[in-house]
């Protein structure tokens, strides 16, 4: 969302930059805290564990600094094509950060009330899970930062493996708490961490969503495709 | 990237194809092809092929020296007043093409009515600055003129503020009223376009914002092309807009696609202010 030539007025840019800095500075501490909630899960890391509830607080901070620097500009430029369309992504993207944050937060204040299941599950499922919410977050943060619209459009492809390994999950917890209700609360537990795991991996599709919209200013179509589920359309 | 993906935007892009061509599906008013235009030896334009969607809004725009105004002042054969400019292609208009020759300049330019950056009201009465154009094209009985000169000025909302001064002169009113008062005169004539040079550039915003609430409603009836130098009083008032560069069109779609996502760069960069 940066490769064009330098406006006019100098200001502009600088207030762009500052913008564009902000949002990458987000993504980052976003990106820290659900690889640190992560490991408060499957690594058992109590240490971890702290860490994404503090971010959370800078988190936020950021969310309101960037906002308020996008509605100023807004007010005072009358930003047109792809600048407006920046600055719409950067205020929709501070707000699907916003809630990644608190998803990983929710997962690390959960992490050490789950226990490691005896057998088969254990944390497998969850682990794999993980890499591919933390793959397609990575590489949304990624195609943010070099306008990149290509690998926007992987992203936004690619959720289908992360909504199908949840839906395994869940049956297969929903069978163990069925064959033993002293399962249930550990199940319980693991079933919402995987849960806010589903979202964040949805929240890293929005952002490519935007992405692909802030470099083309062309929109995604509304749904996205999905595993076996999708229909052809007429 | 899967077959369901490719799918899905394919899908997505037909939409705003849909959305692109929100005015080209009306009927063409005026058909700019192949026109080239000079100014003794200066080319000032190059090869322009252009439509004017009937009862809508066109805005032009572009850095000064574009041949925005140019194009205007063929659409009425304005430039036929001066020596050494010459146009050559076509613009039809009304099965004709009026860069023909023959052609009656006077029914012309009643039938495409033009108001200029400065307002031009006539050293005479209000009354007859309406009149005054009247005149020139019809003979009208007394009370059927003062329904029409009424009419002219209700239209533009200057009535109210004017009807117990008809007689004073016009150059007594403000900015604003002179230039309503203006396109007042020209819509007296009953013409099938209006052409607008940036009407509200000596004007204040909020005679600039009642002279752009006049367009919406006069775009019901007439076809306006507007040249102006303000980028948000194209996003606000056109339906389509053109981009001009160097005398040439370098891009024409609706209003909403250029100002969220023009295809040229040129485009992007004049009207995000990144020009050199």
């Amino acid at each position: 969302m940066g490769n064009e030539p330098a406006h006019t007025v100098t200001r502009y840019d600088q207030e762009l930059d500052r913008l564009r800095g902000l949002v990458a500075r987000m993504g980052g501490l976003v990106e820290r805290q659900t690889a640190r909630a992560i490991a408060a899960v499957v690594d058992q890391d109590e240490e971890a564990a702290l860490e994404p509830p503090e971010l959370d607080v800078e988190v936020d901070a950021l969310e309101r600094e960037a906002e308020s620097l996008a509605i100023r500009i807004l007010a005072l430029r009358a930003p047109m094509a792809v600048d407006l369309r920046v600055i719409i992504a950067v205020l929709k993207i501070t707000g699907d950060f916003e809630r990644i944050g608190d998803y990983a937060s929710s997962i690390a204040r959960r992490a050490l009330k789950v226990e490691p299941l005896d057998g088969a599950l254990s944390f497998g499922a969850l682990r794999n899970m993980a890499r591919l919410v933390q793959e397609n977050l990575h590489s949304a943060i990624e195609a943010m930062v070099n306008n990149d619209s290509e690998c926007a459009m992987q992203v936004w492809g690619s959720d289908t493996a992360i909504d199908e390994l949840y839906t395994a999950m869940f049956r297969e917890l929903v069978t163990y708490m069925m064959e033993d209700p002293r399962k249930i609360s550990p199940c319980i537990h693991l079933l919402f961490v995987a849960k806010n795991l589903e979202r964040i991996g949805d929240h890293a599709t929005n952002i490519a969503e935007r992405v692909y919209y802030a470099v083309t200013g062309e929109m995604l179509p509304a749904l996205r495709p999905r595993g076996g589920a999708a229909k052809k359309s007429g | 990237m899967n077959e369901n993906t490719m799918q899905a935007i394919a899908s997505a892009d037909g939409e705003a194809e849909a959305l692109a061509s929100a005015v080209s599906g009306r009927p063409i008013a005026i058909q700019v092809n192949n026109l080239d235009f000079y100014y003794g030896k200066t080319h000032a334009l190059h090869n322009i092929t252009l439509g004017f969607p009937e009862r809508s809004v066109t805005g032009m725009i572009g850095p000064s020296g574009c041949g925005k105004s140019t194009l205007l002042r063929v659409l009425n054969r304005m430039y036929d007043l001066y020596p050494g400019q010459r146009a050559t292609g076509e613009v039809m208009f009304s099965g004709q093409n009026i860069l023909g020759s023959g052609l009656d300049l006077n029914a012309l330019r009643s039938r495409v009515g033009m108001v200029f950056q400065k307002p031009t009201p006539f050293p005479m009465s209000i009354y007859d600055n309406i009149a005054f154009g009247i005149r020139l094209h019809e003979r009208v009985s007394r009370s059927e003129m003062d329904g029409r000169v009424e009419d002219a000025l209700r239209r533009v909302a200057l009535w109210p503020e004017v009807k117990d001064r008809l007689q004073a002169s016009a150059t007594a009113l403000s900015g604003g009223q002179q230039q309503r008062l203006c396109i007042a005169r020209t819509i007296a004539v009953r013409p099938e376009v209006i052409l607008l040079d940036e009407p509200t550039s000596a004007l204040d915003p909020v005679s600039t914002a009642r002279i752009e609430e006049l367009l919406d409603e006069l775009k019901t009836e007439f076809t306006i092309a507007i040249v102006t130098h303000n980028m948000q009083q194209a996003a606000r008032c056109a339906d389509q807009v053109a981009f001009f560069y160097l005398g040439e069109l370098v891009e024409v779609d609706s209003t909403a696609r250029m100002f969220t996502a023009p295809r040229e760069s040129r485009t992007q960069d004049y009207i995000t202010g990144r020009f050199g």
